[in-house]
């Protein structure tokens, strides 16, 4: 295990213009800052000192390795996008779903099953889709909450992996 | 398989009206390696570290809300109990420890940070004690920082000499601290839990792995909704059934978010601590499950018994969802915080001793009691032993968190605001404990054979 900090305490007993660290050592923002008044430089044994990646400890570091976690409820081997649901509620009004599909076929988006009910002049529209590979959930998530408005509709976009823990074992 | 219309508008209705939510995310960090000789190292190490490892916490939870569509609502850390981490230092004032914590916190963006923490249970080391003299100062001067201390246990017994001294050092805290607000920040425990995400006891016990992600969750809202639509007709097999099933779906929301948010973090997933949590806010009150349940108003004769139900039919729903399920799990009763409990003892429906008795069967404890401000330490003392006396009887967690309001007396109500609710503060009675409380001591643990 390698030295965990540098500390301002360290930085005053140092002799000489510089401070060569261990690998994982943290350099507290108060040693950095007495360092640089001091004019003494700090240095990781590689090149200029940057703050390490966070040790998580050995527990973190196995978990890691020890691929797959634990078991997802029901997966779909071939489900290889990321899936979402899309539901629709409002008041009724031609061109809805039309305006909905446009902004899933702009993020090439494919639609697995889609159902739709009325009740009085309301409707609500539950949309099952699949996003590509690489495809971007925030930008499409995005873009279909911008639609509607006040009075019109509203649109809420889940991550299918929500519907999946809550309603399969 | 696809999700049926019923499915998905389920989850939607538990999300958007039944405020289902994750109550928090705590990031649980051991800080045994920074101890130093030198206090100010110690502190320069322990701001070091936290804000190394925590500083992702906010944005990963921001993330995870917004990828999911489920409210993460608090980001929290839970830190190894300072007395522990401050003992190398053989300082007396552990506040800058405490100034520390609060600045690190500030720095990452999290509304709270646990862990000024003490196990006296069997009795106090040098740096116990230091922290112990420390509490009132560091909840004046910080705003994030939350102090627990554990005072029994069922091993171990009531350490009554420590619980003299934590009601006077919650009388101090409540005298100098503005509207009290420092004792809602203050807690004691019989049976601590080590991995509890929630404050003000959160904190990461020493079994703990280097850092660890917890989630509670919780979702009073939820649940009630779920009985209001099976109605009074339902026998109680139904009912206990009817919280198991939504508290399973509650738990594998947790279960989720606690397993991504670590995965994301690069750490470990630890637990979901499934919690009905109320909250303030109208229809996310654990009062209001009561009432569905049968009762008239909570603290009204077969209060208690639903409770019993309510909390173990959470534990079995949350067990059967994840292999993960931790901390304190269960329904917790804090009176100012939800609204039932708020109007059930404005109308003398709930008094001091029935919440007493709901207590032995809650998950947790008395939790944010408001008691007069002229309340005597031997009286608070008196109070605290006995809910420490039922936890280490029945083996179970329990917890104080009480808060006597300077200026007030019973029936009178204190505002705070936001989560933490209103308080009408409760008589704790006129007679003394005068002669227990100067006598001292330990309360030794009871026998773990012959049990009735």
């Amino acid at each position: 295990m390698a030295r965990r900090f540098l500390t301002v305490e360290d930085v005053r007993r140092a002799a000489g213009p510089e401070i060569v660290t261990e690998a994982d050592t943290l350099v507290t923002p108060q040693a950095l800052e007495a360092a640089r008044a001091a004019g003494i430089r700090i240095r990781a044994p590689g090149g200029e000192y940057v703050e390490p990646a966070p040790d998580r400890g050995p527990d973190a570091q196995r978990a890691a390795y020890a691929l797959p976690h634990l078991p997802e409820p029901d997966v779909d081997p071939e489900l290889t996008g990321t899936g979402a649901i899309v539901t629709v509620v409002g008041r009724n009004r031609p061109g809805i779903l039309a305006e909905i599909t446009t902004v899933l076929g702009a993020f090439d988006v494919n639609i697995e099953n889609i159902s739709q009910r009325m009740i009085d002049e309301y409707f609500h529209l539950v949309l099952t889709v699949d996003i590509p590979p690489g495809g971007a959930f925030p930008a499409l998530r995005e873009a279909l909450q911008c639609l509607g408005g006040e009075d019109d509709y509203a649109v809420r976009v889940m991550h299918e992996r929500v519907f999946r823990f809550m309603h399969r074992v | 398989m696809p999700f049926t219309d019923q499915e998905i508008l389920e989850t939607l209705r538990m999300v958007e009206l039944e405020t289902l939510d994750i109550r928090t995310t705590t990031l649980g960090i051991n800080l045994l390696d920074c101890a130093d000789p030198d206090l100010e190292s110690t502190c320069e190490k322990v701001y070091a570290k936290i804000v190394h490892h925590a500083r992702d916490l906010v944005p990963v939870a921001e993330a995870i809300s917004a990828d999911y569509g489920v409210p993460i609502v608090n980001r929290r850390i839970a830190v190894t109990p300072i007395s522990l981490v401050a003992a190398a230092s053989g300082a007396e004032d552990l506040t800058p420890l405490a100034r520390a914590l609060d600045a690190a916190a500030d720095e990452v963006g999290v509304d709270f940070i646990g862990g000024f923490s003490a196990y006296v249970y069997k009795g106090f080391t040098r740096a116990d004690h230091a922290l112990f003299e420390s509490i009132p100062s560091a909840l004046r001067e910080t705003d994030h920082v939350c102090s627990s201390v554990a005072l029994a246990s069922t091993r171990a017994g009531i350490n009554m000499d420590a619980t003299r001294r934590f009601a006077e050092l919650v009388l101090e805290t409540a005298h100098t601290t503005e509207r009290a607000i420092g004792c809602a920040k203050l807690v004691c425990f019989c049976n601590p839990v080590e991995d509890n995400p929630f404050v003000a006891g959160a904190h990461t016990g020493v079994g703990e792995p280097e850092t660890v992600l917890n989630v509670g969750v919780s979702g009073p809202g939820a649940v009630r909704s779920a009985i209001a639509r099976l109605g009074p007709h339902a026998d109680l097999l139904a009912v206990a059934e009817t919280v198991k099933r939504t508290a399973f779906k509650i738990t594998r929301v947790g279960e989720l978010v606690g397993r991504e948010a670590a995965r994301r973090l690069g750490t470990v997933f630890g637990i979901v601590d499934v919690s009905l949590a109320p909250t303030p806010a109208v229809g996310d009150s654990v009062a209001d499950i009561l009432e569905l349940m049968g009762v008239e108003r909570t603290g009204a004769p077969g209060t208690t018994a639903l409770v019993a139900l309510l909390t173990d039919a959470v534990k079995k729903g949350g067990a059967m969802a994840s292999s993960s399920v931790g901390g304190l799990s269960g329904a917790f009763i804090p009176v100012s915080e939800d609204g039932g409990m708020i109007a059930a003892v404005r109308e003398g429906a709930l008094s001091l001793a029935k919440l007493e008795a709901m207590t032995a069967v809650c998950s947790v404890g008395l939790d944010m009691v408001a008691v007069p401000g002229d309340t005597s330490a031997a009286t608070l003392m008196g109070i605290i032993a006995d809910e420490m006396a039922i936890g280490m009887v029945n083996n179970k967690t329990t917890a104080v968190r009480i808060i006597p309001v300077p200026g007030k007396g019973p029936g009178e109500t204190i505002e705070w605001g936001g989560l933490l609710g209103t308080a009408i503060v409760q008589d704790p009675g006129r007679f003394s404990c005068r002669v227990l409380h100067d006598r001292g001591g330990r309360i030794p643990p009871p026998i773990q054979s012959y049990r009735n």
